[in-house]
């Protein structure tokens, strides 16, 4: 369904979510720094926030990317429930980062209650070829059974890190989408659809937020 | 309609900034009305180059912001009211407010500090090396003067904003020889020595001034920033802006003095060696080059009148291309093709004949000109196709471009081929090769294109595409190299003509092409937001529009009439010819054909009369103000136009008063602004009668200073120094600087070194130099102020002191061991001949260093922040509150020391449980040292040796939750459940009265967690009272909006606090992965981002300012329980591959969850015993299930 571009923003909560180590803070400041402020401040209220152009709608993307803080275990639930999208990062010069995105997931969708939560994987570090230690096959064959896109991207050469964000929103503009159309979301079985209505009922009720 | 919208396109792209006088005719025909709007937009920001749909400038040239006048400019129309031009003697230096796209420029003349108009091609951009740290520091000078606030002592109170000035003379002197008196050019030329030593007496009155600033600043500091409405403090502040007034004219006079100086200085050189026709600045002028800028006349002597300005003709490329981006913001690849390209076509420029001396619709010229600009539209659009950033829209823009412009050479190639009476089968074969490469490009284009599916992503382009598209471009430039060089021989042998181009005739090889279809696409595919994004662009265009084209047909008065004719329609003034330097009146050609006229005479004639190949530029835009009521400057609000100059820079714009103004009024010179020029140009230039009262007259500036101070001012100029090294913001703040030039800060002889820096230089410096490098670099730094005597001694103490400081509080053995064995040698030999008394000491140090355990000093705990701690704490003799714990409390923990069985923590005083919590993570947390929070330590570190305190407050917060989760999880009753949970709130709204945020976090993430959110029948339990405070509770702690709530409460919190850590370590993640380790200085030198370092450690002293313990009484046996359970929650972690899942797993059995419990609510389905069996499986049957159960 077509929509005009005065409709308001939408706005949406982004995880980044990935082993320490694997550069997901490089990604996301790569993403939301203005490259001509000369320096960046991540205290600030809107240091994560960024406005995004995807096919022509204005989208706001907050992003909750909490690099440092992986030793909090116990956090991570807490990160995780206020996302709406998850970039699931590990880096190619490391196979137990790639590991991690396995678990990562399943805490996601027992968190979400929600089998088809828009995710994205990020292989970062692509710069760092000579060091891969995990198989774009394999990165790819987690891709095609998880239904998820899967980027290779490198931070410090700032290759890829736009389009796997946008890729993310996109997949949310979708699923707002069809979730605005009611049950009429055609490839949806009915099942998952009852259960994310029922999860936004909850939502609802929830006090938190 | 085609037809001029093919060409539009072409016109209206700057390519390349190749733009010479000569070619600039396709620009002069934008000016017609009807193109004006898309001649105002401005270059589209760097970052999204496809912006405004059609092909933006890909290589955004430098902003100069120093011109120096090569032609005297003396304009007769200048008694237009509205508007004033700048007029100019050859040699004049300008410093540039902003550029107009039609070239001209508003700036500031140095010799007078007079403002105004003037046209850029008159002047060429001036940065010699030798002048490059003085400019610099005359545009840090002056962005400090119009920011600071004049209350602002801290900035005038150390003078640092003096150094800059100094240094940059000093490297002026350097460069040139010229550093002491008796230098052997200096000794030769009288003249050059009188120069010198006025520009030193300039400097001289200027730091007499400051000093004086400094004075009546202390004096007005002592009143104490009263109210604005006190006349006193008026009075004082007048004072004050008299004196920032004087210094920004000595500021000035000190550049131009300079100028003349080096002047002077060239001259000498090139009289000694006149084969040497490349000056020093040459350097700097290839690399301006590069940039597709303009480039400096290889020498220039104002003195010499005999200059040539044909011979320099090519060097005034188009200063109206000037708009303010960085060019290293262009992505690096289609930068360099950029200039691969633009190298090529101004070699090919140059072979021309320099056009100012010539007629100018010169056919070569013509060929030239088209080549350049089919050239750089080629060379954009290969420069895109690298770098696979290819929208459809943007891809059809650009064919389209390179295809209409490719159409124009072939037209010329046929003007050629029909004027000559022979003729040749070689330019003719050239030109069909070129003609079917520039059609094999667009229909590749067209392929490419059109086989898109319509729902495919903009970005959709595949590589085999792109190569198709490569391959044909490149080709073109082939052929097109080989067409232009073939019939550049057959204009030799024929002999160059005249020809009037007509435009008509382009756009039909436009349509030769198919570019029909092209056309569309952007039209039609440009995505909103682009639109969007322009949108504050556009908003300016579109209002001038109008009045820009109606305005003639309104009937007015004459005489405004002709004030807005000449403000409105004011193309750039031809460059003199040789044989009349003096600038009268534009030349007729220029005059009959300006816009406005075109205008007058219909549209069509306006477009025709693109013909004309006059050097000259669009017309000025409107800069009467008269038409634009709402922004009306009226001469007598000037102080309600000040206050206004606050909210908007567009519109202090409007204001500009004349240099002596108040500086602060100066917003436009702003190199960030990327819409630089067109927002400015409504300026309504200064009223020659609106000089401030007080401006001091510039005779009266000319110094006559005794002898002696120009003696100190010689020891001055001896001093040798780095200031020049470093880089600072606007605010005047240090940004970077190379390690000699921050040594030599932290070792400065004329002021305290500020706290922050100091203590950031000792927290972070390891990582931006080695131990060893900062030894050398202090060793160095105590060596070369030995040859200034005067301040050798206190700079050298100064050295010894920081040295001390390493040694005692901030040595680092495992990191700084390799630099001892350098210390001790400097202390033995060269600190103790010169200072015997601090070499032995340094000495002793460096001995205890080399066998003590940790630091010397002890760290002072919260030395790093600057709040005085000692206020805040709790006077020390006032006892602390006395434990709550009731006499069976105290037994049943005595019991379980004794071997009993450990009683719940839930069984004592929630507020007696916070305190210890508190009291033990207090103590974790004050044991965290700044060097563990540097490098991200504490996530690299496996062994947790490097960070260990910072790994022990994370355990603990994570086994409080743990444990937390536990102690309501272990409870198979509903109700017990519930009362866990309501002690739990408790307990977190005690710590959040203790200001313990860490616990806080822990307790309240517990709660929320999933595995506990999801026990609605415990909820339930829970009163609405309790929840409500959780829910107070979880807004502090949040993490959305980058923990705003949590940031303001840490942000004026005096401790004791214990804030959560875990935010600050994200903070100095993002700051570390957010600002690079260097900066590049417009002198093109590679310093420190020491604003990198100043962040991290701003960062860490905010978090361990608060390392000031609670004053609470200790309940060891407490603690020891609290610990008991905290490691066993720990080992239950680590137990489990995922704890998070085993604790739902456990919460699912105790509650099985919605599906089940719809069921239990819902008798219809009749299954209600199955639903109760499965959620009773794990609990026991004494539930009260059937009701809502009264809360506890």
């Amino acid at each position: 369904m077509p929509r005009s571009s005065h409709q308001p923003c939408r706005e949406f909560n982004v995880v980044v979510l990935g082993a320490g180590g694997v550069g997901k803070s490089c990604l996301t400041a790569q993403f939301v720094h203005n490259e001509w402020i000369e320096s960046y401040d991540p205290t600030i209220e809107d240091s994560y926030r960024k406005i995004v152009a995807v096919d022509g709608r204005q989208v706001v993307l907050e992003i909750l990317d909490t690099a440092g803080t992986e030793q909090f275990v116990a956090m991570r639930d807490l990160y995780m429930k206020t996302g709406q999208g998850f970039l699931l990062v590990f880096s190619i010069s490391s196979k137990a980062s790639f590991d991690e995105l396995e678990g990562l997931r399943d805490d996601i969708i027992r968190i979400k209650d929600d089998e088809d939560i828009p995710i994205v994987i990020v292989g970062n570090k692509a710069d760092l070829e000579d060091q891969r230690a995990v198989d774009r096959a394999k990165a790819f064959s987690l891709s095609q059974r998880w239904n998820a896109p899967y980027y290779e991207a490198s931070a410090r050469t700032r290759t890829n890190v736009d389009e796997a964000f946008i890729h993310l929103c996109r997949q949310l503009l979708q699923r707002e989408d069809s979730q605005d159309d009611g049950a009429a979301g055609p490839s949806r079985p009915d099942d998952s659809t009852s259960r994310r209505r029922r999860r936004r009922r909850r939502k609802e009720k929830c006090p938190i937020l | 309609m085609l037809n001029e919208k093919g060409m539009r396109s072409s016109l209206q792209v700057a390519p390349l900034a190749v733009h010479k006088t000569r070619s600039s005719s396709s620009l002069a025909a934008s000016a017609s009305a009807d193109t004006i709007d898309s001649q105002i937009t401005p270059p589209a920001t760097p970052n999204e180059p496809q912006d405004n749909g059609y092909v933006a400038p890909f290589a955004n040239p430098v902003f100069h912001n120093f011109l120096r006048a090569l032609y005297p400019f003396h304009p007769d129309y200048v008694a237009s009211e509205s508007t004033v031009t700048l007029p100019l003697s050859a040699g004049d230096i300008v410093l540039v407010h902003s550029i107009h796209t039609n070239g001209w420029a508003d700036g500031t003349q140095l010799a007078d500090g007079s403002r105004g108009w003037l046209p850029t091609n008159y002047c060429a951009a001036y940065n010699p090396v030798e002048m490059s740290c003085l400019l610099k520091a005359l545009l840090n000078f002056w962005d400090l003067m119009r920011s600071t606030t004049l209350n602002d002592s801290e900035i005038f109170g150390n003078q640092e904003f003096m150094k800059g000035i100094i240094a940059g003379v000093r490297y002026l002197l350097d460069r040139a020889g010229c550093l002491t008196k008796e230098s052997p050019v200096l000794q030769r030329n009288d003249r050059l020595r009188r120069s010198r030593k006025s520009l030193l007496s300039e400097l001289t009155s200027l730091v007499k001034t400051s000093k004086r600033l400094q004075d009546a600043q202390r004096t007005l500091g002592g009143g104490g920033g009263g109210s604005d409405d006190d006349a006193a403090a008026d009075d004082d502040d007048e004072a004050i802006n008299d004196l920032v007034d004087e210094m920004i004219l000595k500021a000035f006079r000190i550049i131009t003095k300079g100028v003349s100086f080096l002047d002077l200085v060239e001259e000498d050189r090139s009289m000694r060696l006149p084969t040497l026709t490349i000056p020093c600045g040459a350097a700097a002028d290839t690399r301006l080059a590069e940039h597709g800028s303009l480039s400096r006349p290889a020498s220039f002597a104002p003195g010499n009148a005999a200059g040539r300005p044909e011979s320099r003709s090519s060097c005034l490329s188009s200063g109206y291309l000037q708009q303010g981006a960085d060019a290293r913001r262009l992505s690096q690849s289609s930068l360099a093709q950029t200039n691969r390209l633009s190298a090529i076509s101004r070699r090919v420029s140059l072979v021309g004949v320099p056009s100012s001396s010539r007629p100018h619709n010169l056919v070569s010229e013509r060929l030239n000109a088209c080549h350049d600009t089919f050239l750089s539209h080629l060379g954009s659009f290969i420069g895109r196709l690298q770098l696979h950033a290819h929208s459809r829209p943007s891809l059809a823009v650009a064919v389209r471009q390179s295809a209409t412009s490719g159409g124009d050479l072939l037209v010329v190639v046929d003007v050629v081929c029909a004027h000559s009476p022979i003729r040749s089968d070689a330019v003719e074969q050239a030109r069909a090769a070129m003609y079917h490469q520039i059609r094999d490009l667009v229909s590749a284009a067209r392929d490419v294109l059109h086989s898109a599916e319509p729902g495919m992503e903009d970005e959709a382009i595949v590589p085999h595409d792109n190569g198709r598209l490569l391959c044909a471009a490149t080709g073109c430039v082939k052929a097109t190299g080989e067409s232009v060089a073939k019939t550049r021989l057959l204009i030799e042998r024929i002999g160059d003509f005249e020809y009037d181009f007509g435009s008509g005739s382009l756009g039909i090889l436009a349509e030769d092409f198919g570019l029909s279809d092209l056309a569309d696409i952007p039209a039609e595919d440009r995505p909103e937001h682009r639109r969007a994004d322009l949108a504050s662009i556009s908003e300016s265009t579109v209002s001038e529009t109008p009045t820009a084209s109606t305005a003639p047909s309104v009937a007015e008065d004459p005489a405004e009439a002709r004030s807005r004719s000449l403000s409105l329609d004011k193309p750039l003034p031809d460059l003199p010819r040789p044989d009349s330097p003096v600038m009268e009146e534009p030349p007729a050609p220029a005059q009959s054909q300006s816009p406005r006229d075109a205008a007058d005479a219909g549209r069509a004639s306006a477009v025709s009369s693109v013909s004309s190949l006059r050097p000259d530029l669009p017309p000025l835009p409107k800069i009467s103000t008269t038409s634009l009521p709402g922004e009306d400057y009226d001469p007598a609000r000037p102080s309600a136009a000040h206050e206004d100059a606050e909210y908007s820079s567009f519109r202090s714009e409007t204001l500009t008063a004349t240099s002596a103004g108040s500086a602060r009024t100066y917003l436009s010179r702003d190199s960030e602004s990327s819409l630089p020029s067109q927002t400015s140009t409504r300026a309504s230039t200064p009223d020659a009668a609106q000089t401030p009262k007080t401006q001091p007259s510039l005779s009266s500036l000319s110094s006559s200073q005794a002898p002696t101070e120009d003696d100190e001012m010689e020891d001055k100029m001896l001093e040798k120094t780095y200031a020049h090294e470093l880089v600072f913001n606007k605010e005047g703040q240090l940004t970077g600087g190379t390690l000699p030039a921050l040594v030599e800060r932290l070792t400065a002889h004329g002021s305290t070194p500020d706290a922050l820096f100091v203590s950031t230089f000792y927290l972070t410096f390891r990582l931006f130099c080695t131990p060893v490098s900062l030894t050398e670099a202090l060793i160095h730094r105590f060596d070369y102020v030995g040859d200034a005597p005067h301040i050798a001694t206190p700079v050298r103490l100064r050295t010894y002191n920081v040295f001390k400081g390493w040694l005692e509080s901030h040595w680092r053995d495992e990191s700084d061991r390799p630099a001892l064995a350098l210390i001790r040698d400097f202390a033995e030999n060269k600190l103790a001949a010169a200072l015997p008394g601090p070499g032995q000491r340094l000495l002793e140090l460096a001995d205890k260093v080399a066998v003590a355990d940790g630091t010397l000093v002890p760290r002072l705990v919260s030395s790093m922040a600057k709040t005085a701690a000692s206020v805040t704490l709790a006077p020390a003799d006032a006892p602390p509150p006395a434990p709550s714990l009731t006499r069976s409390q105290a037994h049943a923990l005595a019991s379980w020391k004794s071997g009993g069985a450990a009683p719940s923590v839930l069984d004592f005083d929630p507020l007696e449980i916070a305190r210890q919590l508190t009291l033990m993570q207090m103590a974790i947390f004050c044991a965290i040292t700044p060097d563990e929070l540097l490098g991200a330590k504490w996530t690299k570190d496996k062994t947790g040796t490097e960070a260990p305190n910072v790994k022990a407050m994370s355990a603990f917060t994570t086994s409080l939750t743990n444990m937390v989760i536990e102690t309501i999880l272990q409870h198979d009753e509903v109700k017990k459940r519930a009362v866990a949970i309501k002690a739990w709130i408790k307990i977190a709204h005690q710590c959040s009265l203790l200001h313990n945020y860490d616990a806080l976090t822990a307790i309240v993430c517990a709660l929320t967690v999933t595995s506990i959110q999801r026990l609605k029948m415990t909820w339930d339990l829970v009163s609405v009272k309790r929840k409500e405070m959780l829910n107070g509770l979880e807004a502090v702690v949040h993490v959305s909006s980058n923990y705003k709530a949590l940031r303001a409460l840490l942000h004026d919190r005096v401790p004791p606090c214990l804030p959560f850590i875990g935010m600050f370590l994200t903070d100095l993640t993002f700051v570390d992965a957010g600002n690079p380790s260097t900066r590049t200085t417009s002198t093109g030198l590679t310093v420190i981002n020491f604003d990198k370092h100043m962040r991290t450690a701003k960062c860490i002293a905010e978090l361990l300012r608060f390392q000031i313990p609670y004053r609470l009484a200790e309940v060891p046996d407490l603690q020891d329980l609290l610990s008991a359970q905290l490691e066993q929650a720990q080992e239950q972690e680590k137990a489990v591959a995922n704890a998070q899942a085993a604790q739902f797993r456990k919460s699912k059995m105790l509650e099985p969850g919605d599906a089940q419990l719809q069921q239990l609510r819902n008798p219809v389905d009749g299954t209600l015993g199955g639903g109760m069996f499965s959620w009773m499986r794990g609990g026991n049957a004494n539930n009260n299930h059937n009701a809502f159960p009264a809360q506890i």
